[in-house]
């Protein structure tokens, strides 16, 4: 089993193996063709391709499980949204809303598409980012030609979180030993005593700050030296082959959606 | 690379308790109480442009990699988080403020400053969801509202006894950018 920054994933999922740089731009890829389609049964279709992935790509499906409960929080805040706040033409008019807004039956059919939309980046993102390890984002991000330093800094940035959260718990507790309750009081209490939190965590980010910096420099890390790198990721013809799809994907489909009129979603804006 | 890995480390985790204790609804990834940003303000204020890149990568990591929102929103948030900084930094160095708040000018300068670069990153990030089809109108006022606020609140909160207690402290680093009196 392989340990991702998730969970563990079979060796021979053919994702953990996929280039790290393939990774990232199947992220990007993915997202960005949830955002070009509009047609809801498309967006539907891509939704199941992308769980069916799941099982194909052998990728553990109860780490979509884990978001149910946030995904649940956005679909009710979209609906809300549009329900409550947009004016959008349809057939009939099913309520008009006091503060000029109405939903038809074209209000409830755009809501739907946008949490199809919402639940395929969801799923789609999850997919590639249950197999991400550390390393595929620093050789991942390098090999997109994004500089080392800003690919180091994204991984530096993930470590130093779990140091962050050991640290905040840590200060938490000394506080709740020297008597602090932070469930009492009201809201504007409780914001002011997380606030008294905040002074101790950033001494210690500083110090952390200060060693860090010493310790960079002192192994080398510069913004112009030139690096050499442990790991070695082959693309393989296979992987460019996979790369095209990936970026001609979306551009077909803007295209699509464009100039043939398809993945358009039917009826609003009125065409 | 330091001061932007530290200060993404150190907001990240608050802001995933941000946009899960104090949510808004109807408006993705806002919080009415935007913690990490009391942070990302006052490094901003001290270690300049590194200290604001540090609160983007936050804000683009935690709503993206740990929470599941999705690439549009994550952009889209992370960019106003560089925002909102970079303008409170702007108005700190057109008005020859210093970021330790002895003074009743610099006092002031704060008190406005951050009102307006919440307002400006609010502005930002609601009129992007809007045009995305995230959000709605009406929802577009209610957005910047709470952004206004929420961030606002956090920064006056968090970041005033910060900026008060450890700016001495923080002026000894060889990273600050402000010339040493």
């Amino acid at each position: 089993m392989e340990r991702t920054f998730f969970l563990h994933v079979e060796n021979d999922s053919p994702l953990v193996n996929l280039h790290p740089a393939l990774k990232i731009l199947a992220l990007v890829a993915v997202n960005l063709e949830a955002w070009i389609i509009e047609s809801p049964l498309a967006l539907l279709t891509l939704l199941l391709a992308l769980i069916a992935l799941f099982r194909a790509l052998r990728v553990p499906l109860s780490r979509v499980g884990r978001f149910l409960a946030f995904a649940a929080f956005v679909v009710q805040a979209i609906m809300f949204s549009y329900i409550l706040g947009s004016a959008i033409p349809g057939r009939v008019v099913l309520l008009r809303l006091p503060w000029g807004t109405y939903v038809s039956d074209m209000t409830v059919l755009y809501a739907a598409a946008m949490v199809l939309r919402f639940m395929a980046m969801l799923v789609g993102s999850t997919l590639i980012l249950a197999v991400m390890r550390d390393v595929d984002v620093v050789y991942g991000l390098k090999s997109l030609g994004v500089p080392f330093t800003a690919s180091f800094t994204v991984s530096l940035a993930l470590r130093a979180a779990s140091m962050f959260l050991e640290d905040y718990f840590k200060v938490r507790d000394a506080m709740v030993l020297r008597g602090t309750d932070f469930s009492s009081g009201s809201v504007f209490e409780r914001a002011r005593k997380y606030a008294r939190l905040a002074v101790p965590l950033m001494v210690l980010g500083v110090r952390r700050m200060l060693e860090l910096s010493y310790v960079l420099e002192v192994k080398g890390v510069g913004l112009r030296r030139r690096r050499t790198y442990i790991h070695q990721f082959q693309l393989g013809w296979r992987g460019y082959v996979v790369a095209a799809a990936l970026v001609l994907a979306p551009i077909l489909s803007l295209v699509a959606k464009l100039w043939l009129g398809v993945l358009t979603f039917p009826g609003w804006p009125l065409r | 690379m330091a001061v932007t890995g530290v200060t993404a480390g150190l907001c990240l985790p608050l802001a995933l308790f941000a946009i899960i204790l104090i949510p808004i609804p109807g408006l993705p990834a806002a919080s009415g109480f935007w913690i990490p940003a009391g942070f990302y303000f006052v490094m901003t204020l001290w270690f300049g442009v590194w200290g604001a890149l540090g609160g983007h990568i936050a804000t683009t990591i935690a709503m993206g990699y740990f929470s599941g929102y999705t690439l549009h929103v994550w952009l889209d948030g992370g960019l106003g988080d560089l925002i909102a900084p970079l303008v409170c930094l702007l108005i700190f160095k057109l008005a020859k403020a210093d970021p330790e708040l002895k003074t009743k000018r610099d006092k002031a300068v704060w008190a406005l400053a951050v009102p307006i670069s919440s307002l400006v990153c609010g502005l930002w990030v609601h009129t992007v969801h809007l045009l995305f089809g995230i959000i709605t109108w009406p929802f577009w006022y209610v957005g910047v509202l709470t952004y206004f606020i929420g961030d606002s609140l956090a920064v006056f909160t968090v970041g005033t006894p910060l900026l008060k207690t450890l700016t001495g402290y923080v002026k000894q680093s060889p990273m600050y950018i402000w010339r040493r009196g």
